[in-house]
């Protein structure tokens, strides 16, 4: 099991401080969080990509790309990458360079953005969402697996004859997560290539996450990639901790009731309850992620966001400090324990290479087959 | 034939309140006209001032909380509608029509809904067909062509004048019921396949 942190990259005023960073010292904050995120033993660092303030992270391969310089073990991962505004043979030249220079330690998560204005920017209509979710990615797979594209659909200008550069690290294309909040295409979408699920169900309650992670499951198994409790899901998480928990709900209360997205809303109580937001004890901590085991099956990486609403970087380092000290090392132990055999891991760079040249020892020996993507008639894996 | 849901959401604010008292005669008279007709039928009153906090959270946060969760599904899976909102100036109240916000849109569709308004002055009854009935009209739902409005002067010695539109509504509301409602796609039991997703 893959554990992690992700960034919004929001700027944002701190409410108890009247403190607002400007945007480069937020960039360089998130780049100390990945860092540290690295230091104390977690797997994935993933951030966001947006194009309005108050974010910050518009171009997300700069900044992977320099954090992956000063890091040797960590994943890095985005948390969404916009499969509709960005061209496809973009984002597939972007994160295979980024591929070649953190040696493999790039995955992907897939979000259609949830900014209206942000799709005219890009010259697309935000009714459009989904179908260009669904053709810019079926475009991109294309992109990395193919060496030479011929190419042709709705939303693009065609191609002939295009090979995107550089070619993916060990001709191995990053393994790619689809991130979805309420669209049961985005389910359906993931389990038909045998991608990854994220649910990003942190301002959600666990009644519909469960219907979306079930769903996909469900999917999974019907297009043959395996059965639905080997699929790969992805969850999000909130949490905010000090060793007392009522010290971590007076702290974190502030942050909460000033918060983009719930702030002036349903009181602290209310949104711990219906959501995975967790602020309290480090045991609280273990003990709500691990029942998230218990509503959505084995899965295979969380995610916390810890570093919104103005949060001071050294309170956020300080909660990686908790995390990397006193949960993770109990949610690993405890999940690998509860983790039946044939439920699998989250592909890496390695496991996908040497399932590749397993496949390619195979194609050798039976006759020469050619690798198609799966057609709706007949799934493969 | 089976029971029959009736969910009536009422918006008022006062207590006593003359929206709810609308709504209760309203009830009570489709109640009966149902057990003339020999059909059983069970009613579940809404007060949405009852939900006021949760439906400016759910604005905020794009969610219900669990208990409003289950109040919209009573809307959603009732026979019949009946809805009564006290007139503010010139048309339905905010709260009650964060209600039908907060609503999924396709909830009501195919649903027969009885109008009700109640308002300081008779002079506004237009409210139902100016103000209700357009709402009701886009989200699908079927409006009875009957609607009641109470002003403060129907409450009076003139109370037995509403009682025919009452009964009439009443009557057009069961009326209605017969009626099949379609049955809504659910996109988790039967997703879209992905072919027909990438062919589109
Ligand atoms: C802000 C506000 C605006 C109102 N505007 C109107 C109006 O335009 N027309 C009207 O007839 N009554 C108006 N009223 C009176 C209410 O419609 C009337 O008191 C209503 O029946 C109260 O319903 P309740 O007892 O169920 O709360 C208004 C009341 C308030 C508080």
């Amino acid at each position: 099991m893959q554990f992690g942190v992700f960034s919004v990259g929001d700027v944002t005023e701190d409410p108890t401080t009247g403190v607002t960073l400007s945007e480069g010292e937020r960039i360089k904050a998130m780049v100390a969080i990945a860092l540290k995120a690295e230091e104390v033993g977690l797997d994935v660092f993933a951030q966001g990509e947006h194009h309005n303030p108050p974010f910050v992270p518009s171009s997300p391969t700069t900044q992977l790309g320099f954090i992956a310089a000063q890091t040797s073990k960590i994943i890095l991962s985005t948390s969404t990458t916009l499969i509709t505004t960005n061209d496809p043979v973009k984002i597939a030249e972007d994160y295979a360079m980024l591929q070649h220079l953190a040696d493999g330690r790039v995955d992907l998560m897939m979000g259609r953005g949830n900014t209206g204005p942000v799709y005219p920017w890009f010259g697309q209509d935000i009714r459009n969402g989904i179908a260009l979710a669904v053709e810019n990615y079926a475009l991109l797979r294309r992109l990395w697996r193919e060496d030479v594209v011929d190419w042709e659909g709705k939303f693009r200008t065609p191609l002939q004859g295009f090979t995107a550069t550089p070619r993916p690290l060990d001709d191995v294309p990053p393994f790619v997560w689809h991130g979805s909040i309420r669209s049961p295409e985005i389910a359906e979408q993931a389990a038909y290539y045998g991608d990854g699920f994220f649910h990003n169900n942190i301002f959600w309650p666990i009644t519909h996450t469960k219907q979306m992670i079930e769903l996909y499951r469900r999917r999974f198994e019907h297009y043959g990639h395996g059965a639905a409790d080997q699929a790969i899901v992805g969850l999000g998480g909130q949490v905010f901790m000090r060793k007392n928990s009522q010290d971590a709900v007076r702290e974190f209360r502030p942050y909460f009731d000033n918060a983009p997205v719930y702030g002036h809303g349903p009181s602290l109580e209310d949104f711990t309850r219906e959501t995975p937001l967790t602020v309290g004890s480090p045991q609280e901590v273990i003990e709500r992620t691990l029942s998230f085991r218990e509503h959505f099956g084995d899965y295979q990486r969380q995610l916390f966001l810890i570093d919104h609403a103005g949060l001071p970087l050294k309170t956020v380092l300080e909660q990686l400090d908790i995390l990397g000290e006193e949960v993770v090392p109990v949610l690993r132990k405890e999940f690998a324990a509860l983790k039946p055999a044939h439920v699998p891991d989250a592909p890496t760079h390695a496991s996908l290479k040497v399932a590749a040249e397993r496949a390619r020892a195979l194609e050798t020996i039976e006759e020469p087959a050619v690798v198609a993507e799966p057609t709706a008639e007949e799934p493969t894996r | 034939m089976n029971e029959r849901v009736i969910a009536v959401v009422t918006a008022g604010l006062t207590t006593p309140s003359s929206s709810r008292l609308l709504a209760d005669q309203l009830s009570a008279a489709v109640a009966d006209e149902l057990s003339g007709r020999g059909i059983t039928s069970r009613t579940e009153t809404i007060e949405v001032r009852d939900h006021a906090h949760d439906l400016t959270n759910n604005l905020l946060t794009g969610f219900p909380s669990a208990e409003l969760r289950e109040v919209l599904e009573t809307v959603e899976s009732a026979d019949a509608l009946i809805v009564v909102s006290p007139t503010f100036s010139a048309s339905y109240s905010g709260l009650f029509k964060m209600f039908f916000d907060v609503l999924d849109d396709q909830a009501l569709a195919g649903k027969p809904v009885l109008l009700g308004a109640t308002g300081g002055t008779e002079r506004h009854s237009l409210v139902l067909d100016f103000a209700l009935r357009p709402l009701f009209a886009y989200l699908k739902a079927l409006p009875v062509p009957t609607g009641v409005y109470a002003a403060s002067t129907d409450w009076g010695p003139n109370a037995a004048g509403l009682r025919p539109r009452i009964t009439q509504a009443a009557s057009e509301l069961v009326a209605a019921l017969h009626h099949e409602t379609p049955t809504k796609a659910d996109p988790f039991t039967n997703p879209t396949p992905f072919a027909d997703l990438l062919n589109s």
